[in-house]
């Protein structure tokens, strides 16, 4: 229950704009029904090569946002025993060394299970950028053919690239810095971290994620998760400026012990 | 003296190399026999025959950090109380820059600094990713209006229409925290800027730049930008908050 509570709080203070979406402009060009409501069970978009056109606002489904293992059977995660220890050391201390905390950015797949979200920019050619409302960042990922790089410079979002799969497109990144958490809760990542994401677009208004997360130097086998997402018709991304005004610092160490 | 300092300033600030050191070809560019990018073809053009403006861009190293460089006919309009901000700003080493804490720089800030940004154009909009703060920003290009009473920002909101072959972008909705530039020229919730993006050919592309802030300017001033395309590279992480040394040098530069 505290462990729930305090993970709530963690959440809302990580938060410096409001969950709900108060930009409203009619989305163009956008399935609609008879009374001209968006509709979200229409056919997959298809760009003109014929794949699915990933493009829109989606926000996550609520419930993987903090824990990404939060659908998996207690206990499942196949930590290795420090990562295990350490994730357990981050939800005892309320999460107080997140690196989001200061305001750096979530990266992959962090920054796709937070309740904020996050605009898909499907380019001709092969690039796929994602606009994240959180932290007011953005991803490029890599669909254009090209390899993944030798010796990257370790980064926060790490590198990628994406092919497709029939009509799945399947993004593996690497390169990351081992300061990532891969989720709210904690959950530890090395400099070893490889993750899958595939994109399914099951319909106008529905996208899965279905993310593995392959890291031999945290856990003994790659484990997987599906992160839902749900399109967010006729609003837009607002300015999230993490910096301005953050309380995390102020309100965290006074509840815990250091 | 002042202008060393202004230097160390901007040094201080950047957590990441100006030299870009990704290397991998761009696709789909004009190319010399010898393959090098040739940065003197014509301006591409879209299917619609406008100027495509999509590319990495890095701004001409002329007028980085200080707008009023660039600046047509003569001295900054500044009304006093601008100008005695704007002065003190440059005698206390900015310390009160709010891009020292890494928000974000707005506009035209962000395009006025020593690294480069990615521009491209998606249907309707025209978006910006910057290296610098790792931060983005939007251009709806789909015929709306300005809101009218918009939520103040760093960027503000801005939209864009075509005049022939330039892009005309007018945004609005500006906090009154925001900087016009590194060297601080200050700037109000009044403020409207006009950018009109000129691709002249493959390699070169110019802003030309409206301050309208009645606020704190007495007429409106402008100066253009000079962006050069960055061929065969790629935008790097530039991760602000990570070992942020703003705070543990200035201040020991300056008196409070």
């Amino acid at each position: 229950m505290k462990g729930i509570l305090v993970a709530i709080a963690l959440v809302s203070l990580a938060t410096a704009a409001p969950v709900a979406q108060w930009l409203k402009h009619p989305t163009a060009g956008i399935p609609r029904t008879a009374d001209g409501k968006p509709d979200l069970s229409a056919p997959v978009p298809r760009t003109p090569e014929g794949k699915p056109d990933l493009s829109g606002l989606w926000q996550p489904a609520a419930m993987l946002i903090g824990d990404l293992a939060a659908n998996l059977p207690r206990g499942s995660v196949p930590f290795q025993p420090w990562a295990e220890k350490l994730y357990n050391d981050r939800r005892a201390n309320n999460g107080r060394d997140d690196p989001t905390a200061n305001c750096i950015v979530g990266g992959v797949p962090r920054s796709d299970a937070v309740p904020y979200p996050f605009k898909v920019l499907h380019m001709p050619g092969g690039l796929v950028v994602i606009l994240y409302e959180a932290v007011h960042s953005y991803r490029q990922i890599f669909a254009d053919g090209r390899p993944l790089p030798v010796d990257p410079n370790p980064s926060w979002f790490g590198y990628s690239v994406g092919r497709w799969d029939k009509d799945t497109l399947v993004v593996e990144t690497t390169g990351f810095n081992d300061k990532g958490w891969l989720d709210n809760f904690g959950h530890p990542a090395t400099e070893r971290l490889r993750v899958i994401e595939r994109f399914v677009r099951k319909d106008f208004g529905h996208m899965d994620i279905l993310i593995t997360i392959d890291d031999p130097g945290a856990y003994t086998k790659p484990w997987d998760v599906t992160l839902p997402l749900v399109l967010r018709p006729d609003t837009e991304l607002l300015e999230y400026i993490c910096n301005e005004n953050n309380k995390y610092f102020e309100i965290i160490p006074k509840k815990t012990e250091r | 003296m002042k202008t060393l300092r202004f230097v160390v300033v901007v040094l201080v600030m950047s957590t990441t190399a100006s030299a870009q050191w990704l290397k991998y070809p761009t696709a789909g560019i004009p190319r010399t026999p010898d393959g090098k990018p040739d940065l003197s073809a014509p301006v591409p053009r879209s299917a619609t025959g406008r100027p495509v403006l999509s590319g990495l861009w890095r701004p001409s190293p002329g007028i980085v950090g200080d707008i009023a460089r660039g600046l047509k006919g003569g001295e900054v309009p500044f009304q006093p109380w601008a100008e005695a901000l704007f002065k003190e700003r440059r005698a206390n080493n900015s310390r009160d820059d709010p891009t020292a804490r890494c928000v974000v720089g707005g506009v035209p800030r962000s395009d006025f600094v020593g690294y480069p940004f990615k521009v491209l154009e998606p249907p309707g909009m025209v978006v910006i990713m910057y290296e610098a703060v790792h931060a983005y920003r939007q251009i709806f290009t789909d015929g709306r209006a300005l809101p009218k009473d918009p939520n103040p920002n760093w960027f503000g909101y801005s939209v864009g229409r075509w005049d022939g072959d330039v892009l005309v972008v007018e945004s609005s909705g500006f906090n009154d925290n925001v900087w016009l530039d590194n060297a601080g020229r200050p700037a109000t919730e009044a403020l409207k800027v006009t950018e009109r993006f000129v691709r002249k050919n493959f390699g070169q592309m110019d802003i030309e730049i409206t301050i309208d802030d009645p606020k704190a300017y007495t007429k409106p001033w402008s100066v253009t930008q000079q962006l050069v395309f960055q061929p065969d590279t790629e935008l790097l992480e530039y991760i602000c908050n990570e070992n942020n040394k703003y705070f543990e040098i200035i201040p020991k530069q300056t008196e409070r």
